[in-house]
């Protein structure tokens, strides 16, 4: 479609059938700009490195001299191909299907779009930058990593479906939108930015510092460590909400929006 | 048998009085010998420095602390990755490293003799595990007694011969190597919420003193015939005005061995504060030397730090916990049943605060103001200060005014006010940081006699080649030569076996844990002491025979026997 422009290029990845598909692949040289040379790039199957063309079918249409003109697609059996899109920073990646953890670890600029599901940490310490997520996301969504204490920075992460546990934990920046229902603990230990979720959460936002995090669904085990401060029209949806302070027992200073028990 | 000869090489050794004489070494079986036969392997050093293996006299790398360390803080390990090579593992973490990742960065500094600082008896078995997965560097462990009931009842009653009894019980039965006391009396409080503020408040439910504990095991230790002197760790560490209690603790040490000193205060940066506040804090360096320089009886290690992130860990719970209020990160406390404790937080040593700006210049003012470089050694806590990667920064320091100034440039404005760093010209020169690095700890340890920390006929062939020509090199000018020397040797050899190259490990490694077994009159021996063992029975969640490690644990010790009170 953009042959003879010289102004983009696609780049399709297919993947080929392998003998232990089982095998994580680690690909975090899959990213936009890392196209703009040709394809000889590698990737870990296991612990074994290999070129990218023993894995998947390759097909590059059109060309571009600037890296935000270059969109990758994946297409196959992606679900364990992990650390697609770390350290991106212009550009699209399309992934038809699910796709591994890590998908956009670090990632500070550009598009990824997942048709699937996304397994865990997907847009883990995210700078700037979009993921939309059509299916579910894994636990960690947005999150920090083992014991770091800056999550998501900036950028937005939208999910269609649900997430997992622990789904922007750490927040420190940017917005989460999880249009389905959350797991165990959302938004915990949050330090700013907007979590949103269209659904249900149990336990959001324990040890909360700062930030906002709005829930229209149903709140089970609402920690006791938040203060009611009064109630608050959004503008849209036009909804009324609960509004609460906390996490109080750290002198934390966030805000969590509720829908009031019993209201449509 | 195996064959080895060094040659051309420019050593430094000062136990034997060398001073950069370019010399062969001769290494059979693991030993310096007079002579190699004409098909030994042959090493050409280049006439480049060359020294006995690197000893670290207070290092924290192994053990359940450490271990905590690790899990506390997932996040270092995804720094200082590297992947499987060779023989060697693959390694992750800065400054609380995987043991491989201690022992190939201490292979790579040329360092082969390790004394973890403290080891918790209870959790012996876990600190030897993790030694023989420290395969590079021979290993000691400092033995806590800092809390202990048994002791502290024996010191109560002022009875030395029962605390020594008890010593040698402990020592033997944890394989342990020396006597360390952490805050004596203060860990012990902790367990009740409160801390001991000077070496003469007594600790609660027990009657004592530190000055009491300190003295008792002092006398215990000397009465023992211990390698090693008695290892402490101050009262008050890191609260302003401490140089008081530090100054008081040395004025308590009688000076009792002639072979070595009769006490190690280690990390003493830690101990030297004058002021009252973080607000007015400055520095007691002075004073500090100004009293180990009178007294040959003690030796000191600086416990320097250096600038960026680390992880504090030590026996000393209610430090921590004081720390933990000034910083408000990740803390965790822990408690050994009858013994000690301990406690962990990660730190951010930043030139931007004026009290880390003092802290670094005390290290280095210690070194400087003490006259007799077996007095002070360069350490830094490992990972407490810094992680021990750092030694080559601050052999740089030592050597070069220079350097230190253009550091001290780079500082919170209020320094210069606060400390003497910059009135000190001093520069060291090789040989006193062969000694602060080697010999001196090799003397302080008490395993000269193991052929440790020279090179002379018969000692271990642990030998250090650095890519430094230092009849060429002006340390004071060209300190960044001598940094990046001593970062990587040409050769670290071990027992007569290179075992680094170029900063890559080349095998697989063969260490041995030195421990110490004193043996104590029968009549006097605390095993069969109804009342120690009907004690250890109500009190201890172990039973007293399945207390001691076996030997199974360490597969290459190798045992020190002392005759006590002969």
């Amino acid at each position: 479609m953009h042959q003879d422009g010289g102004d983009a290029v696609r780049v399709i990845l297919e993947t080929k059938n392998r003998s232990k598909p089982f095998l994580p692949i680690e690909a975090e040289s899959i990213i936009p700009r890392n196209f703009l040379k040709g394809t000889d790039l590698t990737v870990y199957e296991g612990n074994k490195e290999r070129d990218l063309s023993e894995l998947f079918w390759i097909f590059v249409e059109g060309t571009a001299v600037s890296p935000d003109k270059v969109e990758v697609v994946l297409k196959g059996d992606t679900a364990r191909i992990k650390r697609v899109g770390e350290y991106m920073d212009t550009g699209a990646i399309r992934i038809v299907g699910n796709i591994g953890m890590h998908c956009g670890n670090f990632m500070s600029g550009g598009l990824i779009e997942i048709g699937g599901n996304a397994d865990a940490w997907l847009g883990r310490e995210m700078l700037d930058g979009s993921i939309i997520c059509h299916g579910n996301a894994g636990h960690y969504c947005a999150s920090g990593y083992r014991g770091e204490k800056h999550g998501m920075k900036g950028g937005r992460v939208e999910v269609m479906g649900n997430a997992g546990d622990f789904c922007a934990e750490y927040l420190t920046g940017g917005e989460v939108y999880i249009h389905g229902n959350c797991g165990d603990m959302a938004g915990v230990e949050m330090k700013g930015g907007h979590l949103i979720i269209g659904g249900d959460a149990t336990r959001p936002c324990g040890n909360m510092k700062d930030g906002t995090c709005t829930i229209f669904g149903t709140v089970r085990r609402m920690l006791p460590t938040f203060k009611k401060i009064g109630m608050q029209l959004l503008p849209e949806p036009q909804i009324t909400m609960e509004v609460y302070t906390g996490d109080i027992a750290n002198r934390g200073k966030g805000t969590l929006m509720v829908k009031p028990f019993g209201s449509a | 048998m195996t064959e080895l000869l060094v040659k051309n090489a420019c050593v430094i050794d000062p136990l034997n009085r060398i001073s950069m004489e370019i010399m062969d070494l001769p290494i059979r079986d693991g030993r310096i010998v007079e002579s190699v036969s004409s098909v030994a392997d042959v090493i050409d050093a280049q006439g480049c420095l060359t020294l006995p293996g690197g000893i670290d006299s207070h290092s924290h790398v192994c053990g359940t602390k450490v271990n905590f360390g690790r899990y506390m803080s997932p996040e270092d390990m995804r720094a200082g990755r590297t992947a499987r090579r060779g023989k060697m593992h693959v390694t992750s973490g800065y400054y609380v490293p995987t043991t491989f990742g201690n022992s190939y960065r201490y292979s790579t500094m040329g360092y082969t003799t390790v004394l973890e600082g403290a080891m918790a008896p209870l959790e012996a078995r876990h600190t030897h595990e993790e030694f023989t997965a420290t395969p590079h560097q021979d290993m000691m462990a400092n033995t806590l007694f800092d809390g202990n009931w048994a002791i502290m009842e024996a010191v109560q009653k002022h009875d030395v011969r029962k605390a020594a009894a008890i010593v040698a019980w402990t020592l033997s039965a944890v394989k342990g190597y020396s006597i360390k006391l952490t805050n004596p009396g203060g860990t012990e409080a902790w367990g009740w919420g409160e801390d001991v503020s000077s070496v003469h408040e007594q600790v609660p439910n027990f009657n004592v003193t530190p000055a009491e504990i300190i003295t008792t095991m002092i006398q215990a230790n000397e009465l023992l015939h211990l390698p090693h002197s008695v290892h402490l760790h101050c009262n008050n560490l890191g609260k302003p005005g401490n140089f008081q209690t530090t100054l008081e603790t040395f004025d308590l040490v009688p000076d009792s061995n002639n072979g070595r000193q009769t006490l190690y205060a280690t990390h003493v940066q830690f101990h030297a504060y004058g002021g009252t506040t973080w607000q007015n804090i400055n520095s007691k360096a002075e004073e500090i030397s100004r009293s180990v320089n009178a007294k040959p009886q003690i030796v000191m290690d600086m416990g320097q730090i250096m600038f960026g992130r680390t992880m504090t860990m030590t026996a000393d719970g209610p430090m921590e916990f004081n720390l933990y209020r000034l910083h408000h990160n990740k803390w965790s406390n822990h408690d050994v049943e009858l013994e000690t404790g301990s406690g962990i937080i990660p730190v951010l040593y930043s030139k931007k605060s004026l009290v880390n700006c003092v802290m670094w210049a005390i290290g280095l003012e210690l070194a400087l103001l003490t006259k007799n470089p077996y007095q002070c050694l360069l350490a830094t806590d490992n990972p407490n200060g810094a992680p021990f990667v750092k030694y080559p920064e601050i052999i740089g320091l030592l050597m070069s005014k220079r350097y230190r100034d253009e550091e001290c440039a780079t500082l919170h404005s209020g320094t210069g006010q606060r400390t003497v760093i910059s009135s000190i010209d001093r520069e060291m020169d090789w040989n006193e940081i062969a000694i602060m690095t080697r010999a001196g700890q090799a003397k302080a340890l008490g395993i000269i006699t193991q052929g440790k920390g020279h090179l002379g006929l018969g000692a271990e062939a642990d030998v250090a080649i650095y890519p430094i020509r230092c009849r060429d090199v002006d340390p004071s000018t060209e300190y960044r030569k001598v940094t990046e020397g001593f970062q990587k040797t040409m050769y670290t050899i071990k027992r007569g076996r290179v075992i680094a190259r170029n900063g890559e490990v080349i095998v697989e490694g063969a260490n041995s844990t030195f421990w110490v077994n004193p043996s104590v009159p029968e009549e006097i021996n605390v095993a069969d002491d109804p009342e120690f063992v009907k004690k250890f029975k109500e009190y201890y969640t172990v039973r007293m025979s399945n207390y001691p490690v076996q030997d199974v644990y360490l597969p290459r010790g190798k045992c020190i026997r002392t005759e006590a009170m002969r």
